[in-house]
């Protein structure tokens, strides 16, 4: 291994220097769950890393009706704080607790499928993705966030800063389906937020994991719920499109058929959920 | 870059060390001080017998740069032994036969450690939700929980239920 610098930026200013100075030779780290593994089998060699645990990015807040959250915010301050209850639940299900104690907001979203189970949370909640470099920022929305596996928009000298999560203004309902109850990657993963107008859904998110490059929305069984009542008809309905629209993948936790059988069901109890707290 | 000094809290003595950028906890504790409780597994932060204690937070030393622990609190489970006898977790942990191989031992009393630390009467759920990220092969799981209860009975003054 030849490691020649691990930077340690005690500010996001300081982290941008870097960032900026080093480009695409610098490996930004957050809580190193991801990033070490692959330093310690050698997939990984990277000459210079850059860890963010003292950048200052760890803090949740409210503010204009946004629940903002710095990127190196740990699972484990997420679930402590539980912002929102879907943000709680999300992190519930992530990991075990050393590893909540160490990775972060922001690292869930450079993790490949199965992983990225919060991400996909904050996908259904309609996130927005503050990414900064130096004297510039931008916000991009989660949904705009992927470009493939393992590939996004983040250009060279940028870095995710913090997440801003609309607080909802339906119901949400987050379920990962593994092999085990706690600590296991995700067999599917898949959260929602269904606002109503009266008793007819005015808008959906649905947003499902492992079954794609990234976490992504099921935007055809989204569009089957608009406009009608939530009924055990139209979840359905809506559930079998989403089996259909989704790219499962085999790995060693369960087959492409498996995954997309399992699709219809967990979107179907998603929505069921949404349902129940609603009538 | 050269080696770097790096002064931490371990097991409640200053210590400065001098690593290479981006070693971690478990290579330092192992090759360099010879702690050898922590116990190295997947390295991949999966398994769980590599766990330390950082603030009194349970963390994977596999996966935690050693620059990462400046000016913190590292506890291993050299650090909760005493010089005589053992910890009740540990006493627990032997009169509950709740381990065979052994291996997976030290980062299972180190994660009961912290939960016992802030939750002095854990219920079997919460127990199980604790130790969810430690694997044993061994026993089945059932003698741990038993352990750990057992622990929280010594710790809180009562008689052992072993």
């Amino acid at each position: 291994m030849s490691i020649t610098n691990y930077f340690q930026p005690q500010s996001l200013d300081e982290a941008l220097i870097f960032l900026d100075e080093h480009k695409d030779a610098l490996l930004v780290m957050g809580g190193g769950t991801v990033t070490m593994p692959l330093i310690n089998e050698g997939v990984s060699a990277p000459e210079k890393v850059m860890g963010l645990k003292n950048a200052g990015l760890n803090y949740i807040h409210q503010q204009n009706g946004r629940v903002v959250i710095g990127a190196t915010t740990t699972l484990s301050q997420v679930l402590v704080e539980a912002p929102l209850p879907m943000l709680g639940e999300a992190a519930r299900n992530t990991a075990a607790w050393t590893i909540r104690n160490m990775a972060t907001v922001g690292g869930n979203f450079f993790v490949p499928p199965p992983a990225g189970d919060f991400a996909t949370a904050l996908l259904a909640l309609d996130a927005e993705l503050k990414l900064v470099r130096q004297g510039q920022e931008r916000f991009v929305p989660v949904s705009e966030f992927f470009t493939g596996f393992m590939a996004n928009v983040l250009q060279p000298g940028e870095l995710l800063a913090e997440i801003h999560v609309p607080i909802p203004q339906g119901q949400t309902a987050f379920i990962k389906f593994g092999r085990k109850v706690a600590n296991t990657p995700a067999v599917v993963t898949v959260a929602a937020h269904v606002q109503f107008d009266g008793a007819l859904v005015q808008a959906a998110r649905i947003a499902m994991n492992a079954v794609g490059p990234h976490p992504v929305r099921a935007r055809k069984a989204e569009e089957i719920l608009l406009g009608s009542p939530l009924s055990d008809e139209a979840i359905n309905t809506a559930a079998s499109t989403a089996a259909e629209e989704c790219e499962p993948f085999t790995d060693a936790v369960a087959s492409e058929w498996y995954r997309r059988k399992m699709v219809k069901v967990y979107v179907s109890r998603v929505l069921k959920n949404i349902a129940g707290k609603e009538g | 870059m050269a080696a770097k000094i790096v002064t931490f809290n371990l097991n409640g003595r200053e210590i400065d060390v001098l690593v290479k950028p981006l070693t971690t906890m478990q290579t330092l504790l192992r090759e360099q001080l010879e702690y050898f409780a922590t116990k190295s597994g997947c390295r991949q932060g999966g398994c769980g017998s590599c766990t330390i204690l950082v603030d009194g937070e349970p963390m994977a030393s596999c996966l935690l740069p050693v620059e990462d622990v400046a000016g913190k609190e590292v506890t291993t489970l050299e650090g909760i032994t005493p010089d005589l006898g053992l910890h009740p977790i540990q006493e627990a942990f032997f009169d509950n036969y709740a381990m065979q191989c052994g291996y997976c031992t030290p980062g299972i009393i180190m994660v009961s450690k912290a939960l016992l630390d802030r939750n002095p009467h854990p219920n079997r759920r919460e127990i199980v939700e604790a130790l969810a990220g430690n694997v044993c092969r061994c026993t089945g799981y059932e003698p741990i929980i038993r352990a750990v209860q057992d622990a929280a009975a010594r710790m809180n003054g009562q008689q052992g239920g072993a």
